[in-house]
């Protein structure tokens, strides 16, 4: 009876050592992300090296293992738009940062997609949209996909808002945005077509230098 | 919003491109970024303990002594740093404050050190974080106590102030017996009164002997009918003075008379006067003796001697729940087992349990384990039914016994940690309302990425109190002849442009200026003169810098917004804002033409 009980314990220790260890790895693995060395970030990006020194210090501070998950990364940009609900549009934001599908942000791909966003060409901004938009990435933006997007954009607006955001706002939106940039009225939106018409608008060209000294 | 997200705010704006393409307005120009971009080290020196840390994060905190320039004071130029002659070890937990934004209290310094480092570098203790929070306030309370404790005790030795009117120091002899040897005489005689009166009241009822014409033994009460009475006399013109005393030096007589002690006191000594007035009517003698059994009360006349008899009572009062639900599932368990006891004794012969009302009795003798036994269950059903009973009532009644401990130690101790929390809140709020200043560099660029977002979506932000204002008016403006004129508009969009005339903060209101004459087509018409909007969160603020800064098309920054908020013109092609802003501003005109 005493031995069953020893042996049952062991197995349960052994067990327990076995996940412990698993978990135990995957700490590591996560303490131990460091990014890239500062010349090699320095040749990626179109940043300097003090500016990449400011921004890795404010990447660490709220992340000090390294990487940001989905969920860190809501909660940081939902509190910048404190009125509204800004975890849908957070998630699309993450999946376009996170090039390697790999479910976390890396200080590398965050300082990537910086250096897209702030010092990219009007060529490569207006691709990152695109990116951004097409949730599937098969190259188009469907009135669904675009129909998330909006809504994931009103979303962040919240309730108190001036006129009341109304049920089909964003689909009327979308159909605004449709007529603008669909040219040959396919119902999909290609890269093309979003390229050639932003480039023809003139207000969105300026808008899109808007926040290039940000840093 | 914690100081480390302030450094993700440059992603934010970033990722606000992704609206770009969406937007139909144009997006509002960037605020003027005259920060100095100072990214440089400061070295402190305190007491020889070097600290340093970036001169930006000093300045997260713009009204405490390191944030501002107030540190220039202390700047030290052989050695090229700021010297302070201060604690080291607490410094450390203020530049703490800078770095994360928690302010933390340290267990084992001294609160007065503390407070004198915090209120150097001039930054209020309300921002301690919540970790630490309760903490501090206890030794801070703590350490008040004790100072007042001290000047108590110097106080007591004093003289009392001498201009004290005769009232007030006969409330407060009554009140405080210590306070002078009059008042502590009063207290002593008033006891020793209580208590003979109430030992009278007792010694009256005990026999004493037979009279010599009479078989029967008569009680002392009969006795010696003169004497009681005598003393009864004394002891009710004692405490009637004693009442009648303290009704005048009360200093709110209302209160006084509400209070409790005070009916206890017009309790005691009603018997007496009541008796007086009757006459020895054979009918009202016997509603005369049952009014004797109210002087009994007297003896609580004793919770003014004795504290503990009114933390008794503070304690049946507010376990009051507790006891009714003591009295609750007592009386449950007595109906049933009465009820069971009844009918298994029902067969047998020359039974006592005559009815359910006479079992009654004997459960609750069974179940409070008393058993006097004069009913007794014959049946062996009853005799089982019996023992359960006993059984179950050792159960009932040991239960809810610690139940009433336990939930008077509970109310207590939580009314008292409440109260703390509730006062601490209240200084905590008061004091974080002075002290949230972030960075105003860090508020303007967070202001223009809402601003942003207001344009993509074309609707704008409301703080709730001016939304929950215009959505009242909507339901009260319904009924009004505001609707019939609106053609071009929803009735929601046009009502709610109707209330925003009225309700908006600061709108220049309902008198119709013309606006500079840039429109000429509708001079006849009134038109809504929009001033700058004062938004809760202080943007507009910057949109009066904006009008400074960039030259926008119209005067009147906010009328393009105005203007958006109209749902049906298509905002696609807002190249020609001049035909833009006409249009809409014969909108409005026709919204306030009314």
């Amino acid at each position: 009876m005493g031995a069953l009980m020893v042996i049952f314990s062991l197995q349960k220790d052994q067990r327990r050592k076995r996940t412990d260890s698993v978990e135990d790895e995957l700490e590591l693995s996560a303490v131990r992300h460091r990014p890239e060395g500062l010349e090699q970030l320095e040749a990626l990006t179109r940043f300097n090296r003090k500016e990449l020194q400011i921004l890795y210090r404010g990447f660490k501070n709220e992340c000090p293992s390294g990487v940001v998950n989905e969920d860190t990364f809501k909660d940081i940009y939902s509190q910048f738009f404190p009125q509204g609900d800004a975890s849908k549009y957070a998630h699309f934001l993450f999946n376009a940062f996170d090039t390697n599908k790999d479910g976390s942000v890396s200080f590398e791909d965050f300082v990537m997609g910086l250096s897209i966003l702030l010092r990219g060409s009007v060529q490569e901004k207006l691709n990152w949209a695109f990116n951004l938009y097409d949730i599937n990435k098969d190259g188009y933006i469907t009135k669904e996909e675009m129909l998330d997007i909006m809504k994931a954009i009103y979303d962040m607006m919240g309730k108190c808002t001036y006129p009341l955001v109304k049920d089909d706002t964003p689909r009327q939106h979308v159909e605004l945005f449709f007529q603008k940039m669909d040219k040959n009225k396919d119902g999909v939106v290609t890269i093309d077509e979003f390229i050639d018409c932003c480039q023809n608008d003139e207000n969105i060209m300026r808008s899109m230098q808007l926040f290039e000294n940000v840093i | 919003m914690a100081a480390g997200v302030a450094a993700w705010l440059p992603f934010a704006r970033a990722a606000a491109i992704g609206w770009m393409p969406v937007a139909s307005a144009p997006m509002p120009t960037l605020p003027a970024d005259n920060r100095q971009k100072q990214e440089g080290l400061i070295a402190i020196n305190v007491s020889g303990h070097k600290f340093q840390t970036w001169r930006n994060t000093l300045e997260r905190y713009p009204d405490t002594l390191l944030g501002s320039t107030e540190r220039e004071f202390f700047y030290h130029e052989e050695t090229n740093e700021y010297f302070f002659d201060r604690d080291p070890d607490i410094f450390r937990h203020i530049l703490n404050f800078y770095r994360t934004g928690k302010l933390h209290y340290p267990r084992q310094e001294c609160i007065s050190a503390y407070d004198e480092e915090l209120a150097f570098f001039g930054i209020i203790p309300e921002i301690i974080g919540d970790c630490c929070y309760e903490e501090y306030k206890d030794r801070r309370r703590e350490n008040q106590e004790r100072i007042q404790d001290d000047e108590d005790s110097e106080n007591q030795n004093e003289m009392v102030p001498p201009d004290m009117t005769f009232r007030e120091t006969m409330w407060r002899a009554f009140e405080n017996p210590h306070t002078s040897t009059m008042a502590l005489v009063f207290y002593y005689v008033t006891g020793f009164f209580i208590a003979v009166s109430v030992m009278a009241n007792v010694v009256e009822t005990v026999p004493c002997g037979t009279l010599p014409n009479r078989v029967k033994e008569v009680s002392c009460g009969e006795r010696y009918a003169l004497a009681f009475f005598c003393l009864d006399t004394a002891c009710v013109m004692i405490f009637t003075v004693e009442y009648l005393l303290r009704l005048m030096a009360a200093p709110s007589r209302w209160n006084f008379i509400k209070s409790v002690m005070s009916v206890i006191d017009v309790v005691a000594i009603m018997p007496y006067y009541i008796g007086l007035v009757m006459t020895d009517n054979e009918d009202v003698s016997g509603a005369f003796v049952t009014l004797r059994v109210f002087r009994v009360f007297r003896i609580f006349k004793f919770s003014r001697h004795s504290a503990g008899l009114r933390i008794l009572g503070y304690t049946l009062k507010s376990c009051a729940s507790e006891l009714g639900f003591l009295l609750f599932s007592l009386t449950m368990a007595i109906i049933i087992f009465a009820t069971v006891m009844f009918y298994a004794e029902k067969g047998s012969t020359a039974s006592k349990f005559t009815s359910i009302p006479a079992a009654f009795w004997y459960t609750i003798v069974t179940m409070t384990t008393l058993g006097y036994g004069d009913m007794v269950p014959k049946t062996i059903v009853g005799k089982i039914v019996g023992s359960v009973c006993s059984l179950s009532g050792v159960l009932v009644i040991a239960l809810p016994v610690p139940v009433i401990v336990s939930n008077f130690s509970r109310i207590y101790h939580q009314s008292q940690r409440a109260e703390k929390r509730r006062a601490q809140k209240a200084s905590k709020a008061a004091g974080q309302a002075l002290v949230c200043k972030a960075n105003p560099m860090f508020d303007t660029h967070h202001n223009h990425l809402l601003h942003c977002l207001e344009k993509t979506t074309n609707h704008e932000f409301v703080d709730e109190q001016a939304f929950e204002t215009s959505l009242l008016e909507v339901s009260m403006v319904k009924q009004a002849s505001c609707s019939s004129s609106m053609s071009s508009s929803s009735s929601n969009q046009g009502l709610s442009c109707c209330s925003r005339r009225n309700k908006r903060k600061n709108f220049n209101v309902p008198n119709c200026n013309m606006t500079g004459g840039h429109r000429n087509s509708i001079q006849e018409l009134s038109t809504i003169h929009i001033r700058e909007r004062h938004i809760a969160n202080s943007r507009s603020n910057l949109n009066a810098k904006f009008e400074e800064t960039v030259p926008l098309n119209c005067e009147h920054p906010y009328i393009t917004a105005a203007v958006i908020t109209l749902p049906t013109p298509p905002v696609t092609t807002p190249e020609e804002d001049a035909s833009f802003l006409d249009y809409s501003q014969a909108n409005i005109v026709r919204v306030s033409a009314l």
